[in-house]
C-alpha cells in the first residue's frame, strides 16, 4: 500500500486566498446547520449527513483546498458540540476522504449519475460503518432504522448539495482562475 | 521558519491522513474508557460558540413564527370557537381550583405538613441539537452564570424534557429522556409503582423494573418518582403507549424534536446532600474528647 494514494494530487494553483478558504468555509457551514434547531418533527435525528456530502463533494474535485487537517478539525468542533463521543466525527470524514482519494480517478470527469452513484457508495458505505461503530461502543444492538432513514435521506439530498457546491465552485473557485487565463 | 527538505515535506504530508486517522481513533477510545475527558473542552468550546449559535437559531425561530402566524390566520374562526368552549370549561374549573387551594391549605395546617421546598426556574432558548442518529441532546444559551448546575431536571409546560449534563458559565447540554445514556427514576401516578425511565435513542423510551408490570395499563400516565434526590418528584414524563412481551415504552409529553424555551429546575437539593466527609471541629486529642463528649448525652436520659 502507498501513502501516495492518500495525497492530493497536482491541480491548477488558485491564487485568490480567500477562493482558496471555500471549501474549508461550506464545510464548515454543513457542519454548523445540521446541529441548528430546525422544529421539523423527527430533524434532530434524522439530519441529512451535510458535512459528509461536502467533503465527497470537495475530496473529489479540490481535495487540496481541504486539506485533512481542516477535516480534523470540523469533525472535532462537531462532536464537541453535538455532545457526541469526541473522534467519531473527526474519524468519519478523515476516512471518506480516505476513501475517496484513493478512488477518486474514476468519478472526475465522469457524469453527475456516476458521482451520484460514488456518493451512494462512498456515503452509505460510512453511514452504515458508522452505526456499526456505535453498535460496538455501547455494546448493543442499536435500532438501525433511524440510520437507514438518515441514510436514504442523505442520498436523496445530495444532487442539491451538490449543486450547490457544484455552482459555488465555478463562480468563485474556477471562475476567477479561468477568466485570468483568457 | 524551519526549511524542509522536499522529500521530507512530502513524507510529512503524505503521512498527515493516516496520523490524524489514528489520532481520532486514538480519541475516540480514550473518550469512552474516561468520560470526563474531553468535558472541560466541551463546555469550553460551548462556552465560546454559544453566542454565534444563538445568533445563527434567531432568524430560524423568526420564519417559524411568520409560518405560524400564517396558519393561525386560515383557521381562526373554528379556533375562536373552540377557546370560547374551552374557556367556559376552564372557569368552571378555576373555582373548583381555587376552593380546593384553600381547603388544602387549612387541612395542611392542621395536620402541621412539612412544605415542599421552594421550586426556581430559569428559563433558556435551544440554541443547537444533536444532529445525529447516535445521541439526544441540545444545547441550551444559559450556563452556571444563570444558576444552572448539573443534575439539574430540564422540563418545558407539558412535561420533562431531560437533565443537565455539561454547564459552561454560558450554555449547558440537556441530555433528553431519550438518549440511550438516560436514566430516570418514574413511578406510574396513582399507584406508585417505581420503574426506570431508559432511553434507547428511539422516540419512544423504555420502562425498565417495574415493581407489577401485570398492572401496567396503555394510558397510565408516568410521573418522576423524586428518588434519587435531583428531580423534584411528580413532573409529568409521558404516557404508557405499548405493554407487552417486547416490554413496555413511554410515549413523552413533550415533542422532544421540536423545543424552543424550555425552563431548567432549582430543586435546590444539590445544597442540601450531605458533604462526603464531615470536616473535623478541632485537631488533635481535644477533638477526640470532644467526640465523646457528643457521645455521652445520647444516652437515655433517666
Amino acid at each position: 500500500m502507498a501513502l501516495r494514494e492518500f495525497t492530493a494530487p497536482e491541480l491548477p494553483r488558485v491564487n485568490s486566498n480567500a477562493a482558496r478558504l471555500v471549501p474549508i468555509l461550506t464545510t464548515t457551514i454543513a457542519a454548523l446547520v445540521a446541529i441548528l434547531p430546525l422544529q421539523i418533527p423527527g430533524y434532530a435525528a434524522l439530519t441529512p449527513a451535510l458535512a459528509l456530502m461536502a467533503v465527497y463533494h470537495w475530496t473529489l474535485y479540490r481535495p487540496d483546498l481541504l486539506p485533512s487537517y481542516a477535516l480534523f478539525g470540523i469533525g472535532l468542533g462537531e462532536d464537541l458540540l453535538t455532545g457526541s463521543l469526541v473522534g467519531v466525527g473527526a474519524l468519519t470524514l478523515l476516512v471518506t476522504r480516505a476513501v475517496v482519494l484513493r478512488s477518486r480517478r474514476h468519478f472526475v470527469g465522469r457524469s453527475f449519475p456516476a458521482v451520484w452513484a460514488g456518493f451512494t457508495l462512498v456515503g452509505g458505505g460510512m453511514m452504515l460503518g458508522l452505526w456499526a461503530l456505535h453498535c460496538l461502543l455501547e455494546s448493543s444492538l442499536i435500532n438501525p432504522r433511524n440510520t437507514i432513514f438518515r441514510m436514504v435521506l442523505t442520498i436523496a439530498v445530495f444532487p442539491a448539495a451538490s449543486f450547490l457546491l457544484g455552482s459555488t465552485q465555478r463562480v468563485l473557485i474556477d471562475g476567477p482562475r479561468l477568466m485570468r487565463r483568457r | 521558519m524551519i526549511r524542509l527538505s522536499p522529500q521530507l515535506r512530502a513524507g510529512i504530508q503524505r503521512s498527515t491522513l493516516p496520523a490524524l486517522i489514528l489520532l481520532s481513533g486514538a480519541m475516540l477510545v480514550a473518550g469512552k474508557t474516561d468520560q470526563t475527558m474531553f468535558e472541560t473542552l466541551r463546555t469550553g468550546l460551548s462556552d465560546v460558540a454559544a453566542p454565534a449559535l444563538d445568533v445563527a437559531s434567531r432568524p430560524l425561530g423568526a420564519a417559524e413564527a411568520a409560518i405560524d402566524r400564517v396558519r393561525g390566520f386560515i383557521g381562526v374562526y373554528q379556533v375562536n370557537r373552540r377557546l370560547e368552549e374551552e374557556n367556559q370549561r376552564l372557569l368552571q374549573w378555576q373555582q373548583v381550583a381555587l376552593k380546593l387551594t384553600t381547603e388544602n391549605r387549612q387541612l395542611q395546617g392542621l395536620l402541621k405538613v412539612v412544605p415542599d421546598r421552594a421550586v426556581s426556574y430559569v428559563t433558556a432558548r435551544v440554541i443547537a441539537n444533536s444532529g445525529g442518529a447516535y445521541v439526544r441532546t441540545v444545547m441550551i444559551n444559559a450556563g452556571s452564570q444563570a444558576g444552572l448546575a448539573r443534575g439539574q431536571a430540564v422540563i418545558t409546560g407539558d412535561g420533562l424534557v431531560g437533565r443537565l449534563t455539561e454547564v459552561g458559565s454560558r450554555a449547558a447540554r440537556v441530555l433528553l429522556i431519550t438518549d440511550l445514556n438516560s436514566r430516570i427514576p418514574v413511578k406510574i401516578e396513582g399507584s406508585n409503582t417505581g420503574a426506570v425511565l431508559a432511553g434507547d435513542n428511539s422516540e419512544r423510551p423504555r420502562l425498565l423494573y417495574v415493581g407489577s408490570p401485570e398492572a401496567l395499563k396503555i394510558g397510565d400516565r408516568v410521573v418522576t418518582s423524586g428518588e434519587g434526590g435531583v428531580f423534584p418528584p411528580d413532573l409529568p414524563v409521558g404516557m404508557v403507549s405499548a405493554v407487552g412481551p417486547a416490554g413496555p415504552r413511554v410515549e413523552p409529553y413533550v415533542e422532544l424534536s421540536q423545543l424552543g424555551y424550555v425552563l431548567a429546575v432549582d430543586y435546590g437539593l444539590s445544597g442540601a446532600l450531605p458533604q462526603p466527609v464531615p470536616p473535623a471541629v478541632r485537631p488533635g486529642r481535644k477533638s477526640k474528647a470532644a467526640s465523646e463528649e457528643l457521645q455521652t448525652p445520647a444516652q437515655p436520659a433517666r
